[in-house]
């Protein structure tokens, strides 16, 4: 007899796998948890927990990387960092900085300055 | 409406069904490859009322391979694959050594086994259309 807790996991992994793909479409909309979590039709309870278990991030964490990444690609382009920041969602360029240095090491105006330096 | 209660009669589950792309490439797929056993082929015209069954529970539940020819089914079998949602899950003994044995046959995972508090499972693309979970009670 199989359990309560592994049906309930086999319903689980869909809606998981729902809420990254809705992350991996919209990451460079404003999304956050809550918005994600009523995509999926799970509790952000059940969400952060299966998440982690199955990709091994939260699904903060994993928004935060693929803007993060996207962000790389776009300072290295003629926009500027408030520009970048907001046409990634980001609620400001202070917390947009902060997170930008936290995973890249480098504020984005350095990055971008070291980057634009290399082309020439 | 009388209140009196009826009793009921035995209500039983004895198909499920999924819809495949193309019949023929299915049953190759879920007998060949998955180790399943065709139950009934009954030819309708373009398309058959075509069943498979585990090898070791004949008598359960079969499972119909049903032809996608509704077009907005084909919307919602497309959305979910292209998503890696698995329309429906199967059950196995050891999520690894099935992902072993399938993927040396050249089938493809979307999630290879991944433990997921009690359960371990893998997701993989059926050739039809359909993600498929198989999963394991830890």
């Amino acid at each position: 007899m199989l359990s309560a807790e592994l049906y309930a996991n086999i319903y689980l992994v869909k809606r998981v796998i729902q809420a990254k793909y809705f992350i991996d479409k919209n990451f460079d909309q404003a999304i956050d948890l809550d918005t994600i979590c009523k995509e999926a039709c799970i509790s952000k309870f059940h969400l952060i927990r299966s998440f982690k278990k199955l990709y091994g991030v939260t699904p903060y964490q994993h928004l935060t990387f693929l803007r993060i990444k996207k962000a790389k690609e776009l300072l290295q382009t003629n926009l500027t960092v408030s520009a970048v920041c907001y046409h990634l969602g980001f609620d400001s360029p202070t917390s947009f900085s902060g997170l930008f240095k936290k995973i890249a090491g480098k504020p984005p105006v350095e990055f971008q300055r070291s980057k634009t330096k290399k082309q020439f | 409406m009388s209140s009196k209660k009826l009793k009921s009669c035995k209500m039983r589950i004895t198909l499920t069904s999924l819809l495949v792309d193309d019949q023929e490439k299915a049953l190759k797929f879920y007998t060949e490859v998955l180790g399943f056993v065709k139950k009934t082929e009954i030819p309708l015209g373009e398309h058959k009322w075509l069943t498979v069954v585990a090898k070791e529970e004949q008598d359960g539940v079969e499972l119909v391979l049903e032809p996608i020819a509704f077009e907005p089914a084909k919307v919602y079998q497309q959305e979910l694959f292209k998503a890696g949602i698995p329309l429906t899950a199967f059950n196995v003994d050891s999520v690894d050594k099935e992902y072993e044995r399938l993927a040396s046959m050249g089938v493809i995972f979307s999630m290879k086994p991944t433990e997921m508090g009690p359960t371990k499972l893998a997701v993989f693309s059926d050739t039809c259309g359909n993600n498929i979970q198989i999963f394991q009670l830890l």
